[in-house]
């Protein structure tokens, strides 16, 4: 699946290049074999198209509470399963899902993979339209 | 006025300047729940620390860069801080800018990384 919106801008949008990750790779840590999800316990490959690290299953949107600062420290106690809260963009059009932790309600945001399944991606997304109670509200203030 | 100095004080006399646009906003919605961020801009000030949940040392301007939904369908404001990127969410107020919510909220939607014209027959 395409994910390059090349916008119309043009050459005035540099590209953000990567962030520069070497928290896992330096100290020998990075998890090189695959993982089950915790919730919907799909056998998961860390080769992710378009990012160097998974943070979230491609098919539920679940995600662990492993890091605490910076993505890739591993860090973090809790280890608590975090599941995807609602979607957001940066100002690059990358789609960032908000996960919270189920245990301790800590927030994180992380970019999509390509190999996210979108349905999920795009329910998500449209759950603040689901109720047309807010919508209505809109409407009337107008 | 109240709203010159940014430590606790000031909400003791029931109201806080904005970070972002100056309004001077009372510290409590018009159904009496306590408000953090202004209805008029939606952003927000680094006070309290969502992970302990104590007073934060951060003072930060906070911007608002998503909404989410609770199960039982209340919207909630996600907040980012520009000093320290630490996230926090609170639940919308009634007296919120209505236009500037709906916009928050469907913001994914008008810039998606594939298209969307196959899912309205799904």
């Amino acid at each position: 699946m395409p994910r390059n919106n090349h916008s119309s801008r043009g050459q005035q949008q540099r590209r953000r290049p990567q962030r520069h990750k070497d928290v896992l790779h330096t100290q020998g840590g990075h998890r090189a074999n695959d993982f089950r999800c915790t919730s919907c316990r799909l056998d998961v490959s860390p080769a992710a198209p378009g990012t160097a690290h998974r943070n979230h299953c491609p098919n539920c949107l679940a995600s662990l509470h492993v890091d605490r600062k910076t993505p890739g420290d591993r860090d973090a106690d809790c280890r608590g399963r975090m599941e995807a809260l609602g979607m957001s963009v940066r100002t690059d059009g990358e789609w960032m899902i908000i996960h919270q932790c189920a245990s301790c309600g800590e927030l994180s945001a992380n970019r999509i993979a390509g190999d996210d399944n979108p349905l999920a991606l795009v329910r998500l997304a449209l759950r603040p339209l689901a109720d047309p109670k807010h919508a209505g509200r809109a409407l009337i203030t107008m | 006025m109240s709203s010159h100095t940014t430590n606790n004080n000031t909400l003791n006399l029931g109201t806080f300047a904005c970070a972002w646009c100056g309004l001077t906003v009372s510290a409590y919605a018009a159904d009496g729940a306590p408000r953090n961020h202004c209805p008029s801009c939606l952003h927000s000030r680094h006070v309290l620390d969502h992970v302990e949940g104590g007073p934060s040392d951060c003072e930060g301007r906070m911007s608002p860069i998503a909404i989410a939904v609770l199960r039982t369908g209340d919207w909630m404001v996600i907040h980012r801080c520009v000093r320290c990127d630490e996230l926090t969410s609170n639940p919308v107020r009634t007296d919120d800018n209505q236009l500037i919510l709906m916009r928050m909220a469907v913001r994914p939607l008008a810039q998606p990384p594939f298209p969307l014209e196959a899912f309205g027959t799904l």
